[in-house]
Order: C-alpha cells, then structure tokens, then sequence
C-alpha cells in the first residue's frame, strides 16, 4: 500500500474546489509526448506483512557479526550499543523532524547536537566541532579542503598509513582542484617525524594523519604535528577512532588543529558501512569557515537559553557558489545516537571500553605470536587492532576461520582494501564485546595453519 | 480568595529552591546534560575483564574525556524530554516545501533494524552478504526504472553528495572524450543553494540562467551559451518540477538546447514525488539526475540526516559512476564490481548508505507502480487543494486554475497584502508555531515567499484544518497585527536571538 489516505469521494470533493476535471487536468503541464502512459516496471504492491516476509527473508541470506564472531575492523567496529539508545533514538519526535531551521520548533534537536558537539570537542580536545557529516572519509575531505582554504597554498601531505577508502575519496574530492597529493611513506608501518619535515616544503597547506593508523598502530601524533608546526600556517589534522580518544592522547593534545574520524563505534550499527557519521572538530580559528551544521546556544525574547542554527552565512542555502562546502543535510539522527551513547557510557564507561579494548587486543596478540610462524607485522604500538603475518594466505585462514562462524579479520592485501600489505598478512580488531572464549576459538583455527 | 495551588512561597529555608508550578503552556528549560552529571553514576556497566591487563605506556595515555555521569532513569528523562520539545512529521503537520516531509511508515525501520541488515561489516564477502547484495541490486533496478535512465549508483550520502558525485561523472566523461574544457554548469537563478555549492566543489564555474514567471529563460539559456562559447558548457542543472512549484513544459526544447550544444541535462530530483510514474526523467532529455530518497522514498529525516542521494544515468555516463557497484551475476548471484577502469573513484569509505536504502526498497515495494503514480497523483492534489483554498488571501504568483495553470507537489505564495498590513513573514511562520504546524520554507526561491508542501500521505482532514488555521491567522492580522510580533507564544521557546547567536557564538558547553 501506498500509505496515501485520501478517498475517492474525498478527492472528487477536492477537485472541485481546485475547480479541476480531473486528477489528469493537474498534469497538463506535463506534454503529452512525454507523459509516461505505461506502468513502471516494478513488483506489484506488497502488504505489510508480505513486506515483513519478503525482508526478513532477504535479511537472512546474510550472515555476519550477528550470527558469527567478528574480529573485523579496517574503519568499522562492532562495539557493544546499549539497547537505550535504540529506544531513544527511535522515538518519532527525532526519527520524523528535519533540520533544525525553526528553532523554536526544534529546541530538542537543537539542544542534542549543541550537547553533542560539547562532547566532540572534549572527545577530541579541540575546542569546537560541528553538528556531524556524512560519515569518516567525507569528513577528512571536507578537513583538506578547509585547510586548503585557509592557508591558500596547494599540497597535502597524507600519510600512506590513512585508510585506502579515506585516501581514495581525497584523490576524488582532489582531483578537479589545485590540491596536489603526497603521500608520506611510512617506516615500520608509521610515519616518522623526521619524514614529515621532509617533505614539508613553502607550499604545504596541511599534514593529514591517522591514528591508529590502518594497522591499528598508534602513530607518533606529536611528532609529526610538531614537525608540521615548524613551519608557519601548516594545518595538522588528526583522523582519529573516538573509542581510542577516551583512552589514549588526543588530537588537542597533541597540537592538532583540526580532527576528523569515523563516529560509527559510537552506537552506529555496523549497516554494510552506512549510514554513518563524520565528526568534524577544530581550533577555535577555524569556527566561520567550519562545513556542515553548527548549533549555537543563544536566548529567547523572555531571556531563557535556547538554541539555534548559527554562522549560517558560511552555508548553500545563503551563499551558493562561495559556500565552505555543499553540505546540506548532515547525519542529524546518527550524532543522536553518538550523543546518546557518550552520554549513557559517561566518563568512565568509555575510557574502561577502551581499556578493555586495548588488554583483550593485546592478549589476543599475544596468544597468536605464540604460535610457530605467526608474528606482529610491526613493532609499533597498538589499540585494538592489529596486523599478523601468517604462515599462509589471509584469505586461507579466513576461510577456514568460517566453517568455524568466526570472522577472522581482513586480508589487506585484497581488493577491498586497496592491496596494502601481502598475501599473508592478516588484520584483526578487538572490541570489549569479545570474550576470551571466543578469542581462544580464534587461536585454535590459526593454530591449523602452523607450519 | 487566592488559591491555595498559586500560593507561592516568599522565602525559601537557606539551602532549598523555590519552585514554581507550572502553568498550562508553561514549559521549562531542560538543562544540558552536563549540568545533571553527578560523579560516580553509572547508565551502563561492562562486564569484568576476562583477560590479564597488558601493559599500557603512561606516555600514550591521554587526559580522562569529561563526559557526563548520569544514571540510566535520567538519560532516558533527558532525551525524553527534548524530545518533546521537537515538532515532527508524527506529531505535526510540516509542509516545509522542497523536503516532502510525508510519513515514515514503521515497517521500513523495522527491516533497517533486522539483523541480518543491520549487524553486517561493510569488509564481509560477497558470498555472506547474499541477501544484502540482492537488495541493493533490485534498489537499483527499481531507481533506474523510475527514471527511465540506465545505470544507478547507490553511493552518495545525500542530495547534495549525489550533486557532487554526478557532476565528477559529468567532468570525467568530458575528460575522456577530449573535452576537458566544459567546465561551466548553467543553474537557474531559482536553484537549490547545494548546486552551484556543488559545482565549485568540482571545480566547475556556476553561471545563473535567468526564470521568468517562475520558468527558465530559455532565451537567456541560449544567450549564456553563446556568450561563454557552447564548447565550454558542461550541463545544465535544473530542478523539474522547479522550486516555484511548477512543472516545466518547456524541458525537451531545454534538452535540446543543451545537446545541441554538446553539453548534459542534469536533473535534481529533489522534486520526484511529483511526477513518480507521470513521466520520467530519462523521458524528458535528462542524462544525470539524483534522487533524494529522505523526500521521494520516505525514509526519515532524522532531524537532519542520513539521507540517500543515488544517482542515475544514460548508458554513455555509466563508465564513470563510482566504484564498487553492485552487479548480478550470470548465475543469478551479486556481487560488487570494483573493475571500473573509467569510474571516478570512491566519494565515500565503504559502499553505501545501505540501512537507508533498505527503507527505500521497503517503501517502493510496498507503493508499487500503481501506487508510486498515486503518490504523485494525491501529492500534486493535496497542493492544489490547500492552494485553491487559500490563494484568495494569501497571494500566488504561479497559481490561476482559472487560466487552467495549476501547481505541482508544492506551492508559493507571497502574501503581499498581509505584509503590508504590519506584519513580517517570519511572523507569520513563528504564529503558525502557536498551532502546532510546522512553518513551511521561507523567503525561497523568492523574498518573503512560503513555499508550502503538503506532501501525499496527509489526511483531507489536517488539509482543512491547515486551510482554517491560515484563515485565522490572516484574521488576527487584520485585527491586531502587532500582537504577532510576540508570537510563537505557546511554544518551549518564545523566539529565539539567532542575531546574538551569530554575533557571539557559543557552540559548545563550558560550564
């Protein structure tokens, strides 16, 4: 069904007060010649509870963290979600409203995302962040093109070590403008400082580094934003994993001057990769040539606090051509959901998250290297994710791993992931939700390939 | 005798708070979050740790996040309460035009939420995601039906994203057929602020084609191309039905202009739901367009997002959309395709806005032809009945059903003769507050213009509740029209200083 709910009668009723024929005559500024007489080629209209059918048929052709045990990460985390947000995030009030443009009709929305970029900018240490965007890739391009705008000059120095699809889509949003491309390359899967010096030069407008980086390692923040600040007007910018920023040093704290990341492990669900959310924080400097929505808190005629959309003149609806990025809609019910669940983790819950992140990764690692032909790729340190070198093919154990509904990790050097890495390398990710069970299970398929 | 119920205490004992019943309408200010944090509380615990701790460097540790501390009963308090402080498409009328804010059927969330959807990683194989695959390719095939084009992305996040994605595809193509000159992309005066945002995005130069009597100019269409030379004319980007609400006959010979030219039309479909199964893009000329599939295919506006923004194209643009797309296979299998030689590369991580494309194919399987071409047909019905209704006090300049000249899915009306009597349309739209209707778009695509959207899936009754409580506010006018400077009056705000908002922005909490 159509969910329409005007009837026959009702609609004659209507037509003749338009003073109209008949539905038809609405149209006729359609020509004819274009008209499209047919019917569409689709399946005929469904009911609910064919719908119902037909869906969770389809939704049970797949299998995945749901049904399996999963060690993926590369971008994407299957951290716990507490069903609160669910709940909350579901209620009409959110789910159904759009953007906030009459405030006085949207003081709840309006009040969340000011709540939510309160936390943004504590998570991240910087000291503003925007209402959220797409989702992480989107996010790191909309932060090098800010920085390209701010300082005027042309070349991007971005780490070899950011993930494949977030240097990817930069050599999309980079391509038609003067915006030229380098990539660091990394020493023992990091970048040195010393390579960032390097390469910096009189025209370098930003340095773009993630951490943890696509191996999970922990990259050396201050040393390269130290190195990029040696040189006047340079913008560092920091990708970031917001469950690594309850835990570890944060963008701010390592002089970074505009943060950018992924905010799905923040009660997004995993969802094939999307929807998710960009996070967007920055220095106080960069607050009107920010992209994406900002709330700011003001008051009303009787002088209580109220919220509303603010710096709207940087936006597309009041400047077109000249506006700091085409974004309209950002991912208003998403950063609910991330706002929600910092609320509900609060201080402590999210840094104990992380902890529990980083011992039950590193144990696993440690069982795996136990094992004869298995080693850290690298030395370096690292969060909750990690890359081994496997006495087989990634892909073999992978395999093997799914006879056993476990998710072994990902084979970086496929196709998904660019081809970063070789044939046997493997990477696995570990969030609090893996028990030692399930990791002990893990070592025993890996434990088949031993040589 | 007053009332025991008013009686408010004078003083207070040292240490307490005096508070204030509330009176009907009156609603408090929700205090941020973070002034409720109490240290110690805890909305969720996590289970012991079942591993020994590893050893942590003191120097990667950073300072704690000063999130809040709030016990579960008061989030679920907090965000309860914003929420009530929110007008919605469930508890409101909100013909806010150009966003087609029509119902979200529940069923569709339902099926984003199944597990099998929900809980899949964007990295699994092929071979597990089976039932995911075959979704995304039928979304496809139905988005590609609907527009009478030949291939569809799925990739871009939103409307503007899909802007931004088809206008890299239009540039590729000129790329790689020798023409890297076109750079210029033609957008009407009436246009979407995203487009002309979009093209200097691509590195593409905006240029403003003039409307007349809310149509394009087509005289100024071709002035344009000859004054900036047609061998450096990318596309044309227009939106049909426009932003006036009205359809444009005038499309093919548009089309045709631009192809004689060697350049592209580029439709924006943000206005669909008004010709869904009428006709179709791929009909009238178009050889790009993108979909909205937040106004078109109802799946919610999520207080801002996540939309879709699909894109679809002809058979001589589908070598550049971005890769991977989804494919089936000779055995009837999916699979996604990476091997896109000519594709302009990914414009996001991953693949999709998946779980929004799950409420998309919901709804378009749920409507059916039959029904996506009733869609249209009750959504441009409802538009003209509220504007036959009320075209007599609030003027339209696109609207005269007499002359046989109707509108389409939305409508403007510059209601001059109300704002000459002293009041500001922003008074207007703050009154309607008052009523619990959501206030329509404002001052676009004209100055001081409403442009009201009813969308398809309103009752006739809330139509003729519209229609009355406009009458009134019109009547108000004419009695008292000072008293609407003070309005919304029955709202969790009263009117909101957006000035002192931009002039000293406080956009993050500092208590």
């Amino acid at each position: 069904m159509d969910y329409t709910q005007i009837t026959p009668d009702e609609q004659s009723a209507m037509l003749e007060a338009i003073g109209a024929e008949g539905i038809e005559q609405l149209f006729n500024a359609i020509p004819q010649q274009i008209r499209f007489n047919d019917t569409l080629d689709l399946p005929p209209a469904m009911s609910e509870l064919q719908l119902k059918r037909e869906l969770a048929e389809m939704a049970a052709h797949n299998h995945g963290p749901h049904d399996m045990v999963c060690f993926m990460g590369g971008g994407a985390y299957d951290h716990f979600c507490p069903v609160l947000i669910d709940q909350l995030a579901g209620r009409g009030e959110f789910l159904t409203a759009y953007t906030p443009y009459q405030a006085e009709a949207s003081q709840g929305s309006l009040q969340a995302f000011f709540e939510f970029q309160t936390q943004v900018a504590r998570l991240t240490g910087l000291d503003i962040a925007n209402a959220s965007l797409y989702e992480g890739a989107t996010a790191v391009a909309e932060a090098v093109l800010m920085a390209l705008q701010h300082c005027g000059k042309q070349r991007v120095l971005v780490a070899s070590t950011l993930h494949p699809d977030y240097r990817a889509v930069l050599r999309t949003y980079l391509q038609d403008l003067p915006g030229d491309l380098v990539e660091l390359p990394a020493d023992g899967g990091r970048i040195a400082a010393q390579t960032v010096r390097r390469e910096l030069d009189d025209e370098a407008a930003c340095v773009v580094i993630q951490s943890p980086n696509i191996w999970g390692l922990i990259e050396d923040w201050d040393g390269c934003f130290g190195a990029a600040h040696e040189r006047d007007g340079v913008c560092a910018i920091a990708v970031f994993n917001p469950i690594a920023c309850a835990l570890l040093r944060k963008p701010g704290e390592c002089s970074a001057d505009i943060a950018a990341g992924e905010g799905q492990p923040l009660g997004v669900p995993l969802s094939l990769g999307g929807p998710y959310l960009g996070l967007f924080a920055a220095a106080d400097q960069f607050m009107r040539k920010m992209p994406g929505r900002l709330i700011g808190r003001t008051t009303d005629a009787e002088g209580r606090a109220a919220y509303c959309l603010t710096l709207q003149t940087r936006e597309q609806h009041i400047r077109g051509a000249k506006a700091t990025s085409n974004i309209c809609t950002n991912q208003g019910l998403l950063a609910l959901r991330a706002t929600m669940f910092m609320t509900v983790m609060g201080k402590h819950g999210l840094r104990e998250m992380a902890q529990q992140c980083y011992h039950k990764a590193h144990y696993l690692a440690e069982q795996i290297t136990a094992l004869d032909g298995y080693a850290l790729k690298f030395d370096g340190p690292f969060f909750d994710e990690f890359c081994i070198t496997c006495p087989k093919p990634a892909t073999q154990i992978i395999e093997a791993a799914k006879r056993r509904r476990i998710l072994a990790g990902i084979a970086p050097h496929g196709r998904r992931m660019g081809r970063i890495g070789d044939e046997n390398d493997l990477l696995i990710a570990v969030t609090e939700q893996r028990t030692k069970h399930e990791m002990d299970a893990l070592v025993e398929v890996l434990e088949e390939f031993v040589t | 005798m007053t009332s025991v119920m008013k009686t408010r205490p004078k003083k207070t004992r040292a240490g307490t708070r005096s508070i204030r019943p509330l009176a009907r309408g009156d609603r408090p200010v929700e205090p941020v979050i973070f002034e409720k944090s109490v240290p110690g509380q805890r909305a969720v615990d996590l289970p012991p740790l079942d591993v020994p701790r590893a050893d942590l460097p003191p120097e990667l540790i950073g300072a704690p996040v000063e999130l809040p501390e709030v016990g579960q009963h008061d989030v679920m308090t907090h965000y309860t309460h914003l929420s009530q402080r929110n007008f919605s498409v469930d508890g409101n009328f909100y013909p806010l035009g150009s966003c087609t804010m029509k119902h979200n059927p529940r069923i569709n969330e339902w099926a984003a939420a199944l597990d099998g959807f929900a809980q899949l990683h964007p990295l699994q194989d092929d071979e597990q995601i089976q039932g995911a695959l075959r979704l995304l390719y039928e979304t496809r095939c139905f988005l590609q039906e609907i527009a009478g084009l030949d291939e569809v992305s799925l990739q871009p996040a939103a409307g503007a994203h899909g802007e931004y994605t088809a206008l890299k595809v239009i540039r590729a193509y000129f790329k790689d057929i020798g023409q890297p000159q076109r750079h210029i992309v033609l957008v009407p005066d009436s246009a979407h602020g995203t487009n002309p945002a979009s093209c200097t995005m691509c590195a593409c130069h905006a240029v403003t084609v003039k409307t007349a009597d809310g149509y394009t100019d087509l005289d100024d269409l071709r002035r344009l191309i000859n004054e900036h030379g047609a061998n450096t004319i990318a596309a044309f980007m227009i939106t049909n039905p426009n932003t006036a609400g009205l359809f444009d006959a005038k499309i093919c010979e548009a089309a045709d202009i631009m192809h004689d030219a060697g350049a592209l039309l580029y439709l924006d479909g943000a206005n669909m739901n008004a010709i869904l199964g009428k006709t179709r893009p791929g009909e009238f000329g178009a050889d790009v367009m993108h979909f909205n599939t937040h106004k078109t295919f109802s799946t919610p506006h999520g207080c801002g997002g996540p939309g879709a923004g699909p894109i679809a194209v002809g058979d001589k643009l589908a070598p550049y959309l971005p890769a991977p797309q989804v494919m089936m296979a000779e055995d009837g299998s999916f699979y996604f395709d990476r091997d896109r030689p000519k594709s302009i590369g990914k414009v996001r991580s991953f693949s999709s806005q998946f779980g929004v494309l799950v409420r998309c194919w919901a709804y378009i399987a749920a409507c059916g032809p039959d029904g996506l071409r009733n869609v249209a047909e009750k959504a441009v019905l409802s538009a003209n009945y509220l504007a036959a209704r009320l075209c007599h006090v609030y003027e339209m300049p696109y609207f005269d059903p007499q002359k046989g000249r109707f509108c389409a899915h939305e409508f403007v009306t510059v209601p001059k003769g109300l704002l000459g009597k002293g009041v500001s349309l922003n008074d207007i739209a703050k009154r309607m507050i008052d009523y619990d209707i959501h206030p329509p778009t404002m001052h676009w695509p004209l100055r001081d213009c409403l442009m009201v959207e009813p969308t398809d899936t309103e009752s006739k009754r809330t139509l003729d509740h519209f229609v009355d409580v406009m009458l009134q506010i019109a009547q108000e006018i004419e009695r008292d029209p000072k008293a609407l400077a003070e309005a919304p009056t029955d709202a969790p705000i009263r009117r909101a200083d957006e000035v002192a908002a931009a002039r000293n922005p406080v956009l993050v909490w500092d208590g």
